[in-house]
């Protein structure tokens, strides 16, 4: 572990920027929200700035994005295609556990399977990332609920951990050591450690007064969810409540769904695009003859609940799917984030017990 | 890429040219193509039941079952014209080009069901994604029981494949019913819905499996007939229908339950569907 001066955050940035696309929390000028986002100057980047309203994710999965074009000349009967390789290195820093969480979501599901999803693992292959763990945390988060904060444990090149004036500066990879020995920081010495150890452990402990907006006793909930306890009513009254505007998934660093459509340029060309989707949308399983497999709400509320609860990440790989960000509760206008979902669910649990 | 699909073109499509045009039924056409590519072509290996995923250029990409044996068929692809991309490909003449990525899916299980009696239930275009299984099936008549096809559609107009049909009714022990909905002038066989055909065909119950596919109220009300003949669940087997995005288990357009279409799919059983938890 080595010591870096919080006044030293900025040439590590304009270090990583030399041989990267820069990427971290800024604050939008006008209004001073935190967002996360590309930027070109490394003074930009704000580590102190709160949990960003929109997460990391479209840095390896932009919201609308070219895969393929081509050019078809029906008139020669000629096809040319070309596969886009326009990715080009990014550094990610100052992302917060959660969201590191929420990639490494991204890439069991992107990378694993029967087959790798190319576009994702290119945008994926070339990157640096500084996580900035969470000192204390936000009123929206619960991410000690879900097993991914506050203080993130894999996936990281650099883990930063805020200890007054300075920085505990961990090298997570071969890439993370070079750029300590780059910036020439100090060694923290043997009690480093333990003293990481504290700072996180009293992050912990300031859950219960601190992030008080959200509560979500997920493993349980999970559990019963998986065993089918839960019955259709509390579906259809969580259901009920979803306006289907899509923005739980938009704002969600493991929400991966996506649509594909081939679009007409004027020259001649035919770009295929995909875009972010939302599996509450009610067109997102229609088919043929008006049939809709999913067509009730509470169908397709379900379905997200599911994925982050149950179907995809904890069968496969005993974790949920939500890393406790908290953002969806922050965005629905139908009160019905994972973290209230969960309440309900718990709420049931409890009175059924009682019964 | 290891496992089943080894060898498929995942990402970006394989040009192919369309040899001929066949007129099925009304808004059905066949279309005979072969990949431009001979390296494609030869590597292109696909099971029965599997599907592709189709580009018309310029109008965008759909799912498509591969309707022929790989060993003994010309390769085609029979299409319902529905909607945008559908519609653009009946508009494609011989010559015109297309891409193909896949082939994807689990396909139908053949080494397990040697042996066995096998039925096929189809409503309208649901014989396409069984054809490719029953021309297997006929190929290699002395490995199996009795084999029956029970097929039904709106009116005697379309019904899919008629020629081949013929051709297979050749095909010692093979037992064919069909059936149109309403009465029409001229037709003598029987009227109604196909699961009405399932308990006089006095189907065998021992030994056998059954493969269904048809829109989702025939799938139910023929599922119920086979149920009360005797097969089991786990006997019954059926290609669902999704729709598909990606082809590769990523977009999650096809997810039923905890399952992918694309991927775990399309061919279920029916002890496997009553678990998805959703709607068919
Ligand atoms: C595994 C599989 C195998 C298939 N095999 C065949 C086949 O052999 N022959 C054939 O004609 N069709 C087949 N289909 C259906 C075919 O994929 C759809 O008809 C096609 O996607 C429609 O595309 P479109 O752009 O023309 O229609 P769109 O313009 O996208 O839609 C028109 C209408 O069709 C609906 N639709 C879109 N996609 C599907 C779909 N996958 N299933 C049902 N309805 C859909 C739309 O909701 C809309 O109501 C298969 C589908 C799957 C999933
Ligand atoms: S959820 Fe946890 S890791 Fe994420 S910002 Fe809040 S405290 Fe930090
Ligand atoms: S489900 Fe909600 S709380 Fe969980 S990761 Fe997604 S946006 Fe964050
Ligand atoms: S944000 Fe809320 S209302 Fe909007 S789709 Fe998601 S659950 Fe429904
Ligand atoms: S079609 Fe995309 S996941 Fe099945």
């Amino acid at each position: 572990m080595y010591i870096m001066p919080k006044s030293q955050a900025r040439a590590l940035a304009a270090a990583l920027a030399e041989d990267y696309d820069l990427h971290g929390p800024v604050l939008r000028e006008e209004s001073g929200e935190p967002m996360f986002d590309r930027v070109e100057d490394p003074a930009a980047i704000r580590l102190e700035a709160a949990i960003p309203y929109n997460p990391p994710k479209s840095v390896v999965f932009p919201q609308a994005e070219r895969i393929m074009s081509y050019r078809y000349d029906r008139e020669a009967k000629t096809v040319s295609l070309e596969r886009d390789d326009l990715v080009r290195p990014k550094a990610l820093v100052g992302l917060r556990a959660c969201d590191l969480n929420g990639l490494l979501c991204l890439d069991r599901f992107y990378l694993g399977q029967e087959y790798v999803d190319e576009f994702y693992r290119d945008h994926r292959k070339k990157m640096f990332i500084v996580v900035n763990n969470c000192v204390r945390p936000f009123p929206q988060c619960f991410c000690v609920c879900t097993d991914s904060g506050p203080a993130a444990r894999e996936g990281y090149d650099v883990a930063l951990t805020g200890d007054g004036d300075d920085y505990l500066f961990e090298a997570g990879s071969e890439k993370g050591q070079a750029l300590a020995r780059r910036l020439g920081l100090k060694e923290a010495g043997p009690g480093a450690a333990g003293r990481k150890a504290k700072i996180i452990d009293a992050s912990i402990a300031r859950f219960d007064a601190e992030a008080t907006e959200n509560k979500a006793w997920i493993s349980r909930v999970m559990n019963r969810i998986t065993t089918g306890f839960i019955s259709n009513d509390i579906w259809e009254f969580i259901g009920d409540q979803c306006f289907e505007c899509g923005a739980c998934s938009f704002v969600c660093p493991t929400c991966s769904c996506f649509n594909i459509e081939d679009i007409n340029s004027r020259e001649g060309r035919t770009d295929r695009m995909r875009s972010w989707d939302s599996c509450s949308y009610e067109g997102y399983t229609r088919m043929a003859g008006e049939h809709n497999p999913r067509r009730p709400v509470e169908d397709r509320r379900n379905k997200r609940f599911f994925c982050k609860l149950s179907y995809s990440q904890s069968r496969k790989y005993l974790r949920p799917g939500c890393v406790g960000c908290g953002r969806c509760n922050r965005v629905c206008p139908g009160d019905i984030g994972i973290a209230n979902v969960v309440t309900y669910i718990r709420r049931e649990i409890t009175k059924a017990g009682a019964k | 890429m290891s496992g089943a699909n080894a060898g498929a073109i995942v990402t970006v499509p394989e040009t192919a040219v369309i040899d001929e045009i066949r007129d099925e039924i009304e808004d059905v056409r066949t279309f005979y193509f072969s990949f431009e590519n001979p390296e494609a072509a030869r590597a292109f290996r696909a099971r029965s039941g599997q599907f592709v995923m189709c580009t018309v250029y310029g109008a965008g990409e759909f799912a498509v079952s591969l309707p022929f044996s790989p060993e003994d068929d010309r390769p085609h692809l029979s299409v319902r014209q529905v909607g945008k991309v559908t519609r653009a490909l009946h508009e494609l003449r011989p010559g015109d080009k297309i891409g193909l990525r896949g082939p994807f899916g689990n396909g139908f299980p053949f080494e397990s069901i040697k042996g066995k009696n096998v039925i096929y239930v189809a409503g309208g275009i649901g014989l396409i994604p069984l054809r490719s299984s029953i021309v297997h099936v006929l190929q290699h008549r002395q490995d199996f029981g009795r084999i029956i096809l029970i097929y039904g559609s709106k009116s005697s107009q379309e019904l899919m494949y008629r020629d081949m049909i013929e051709k297979w009714k050749a095909t010692e022990g093979f037992e064919t019913y069909f059936t149109i909905d309403r009465p029409e002038p001229g037709w003598t066989g029987p009227v109604g819905f196909v699961h009405t055909l399932v308990a006089p065909a006095k189907v065998p119950v021992e030994n056998t499996v059954a493969f269904v596919c048809g829109p989702p109220l025939m799938f139910n009300s023929v599922i119920k007939e086979l149920l009360a003949a005797g097969i089991k669940d786990e006997a019954i087997m059926s290609t669902l229908e999704r729709h598909m995005k990606c082809g590769i288990g990523k977009c999650q357009h096809c997810a039923i339950g905890r399952t992918l279409v694309c991927t775990d799919g399309p061919v279920y059983t029916y002890k496997q569907i009553k678990t998805l938890g959703e709607q068919i």
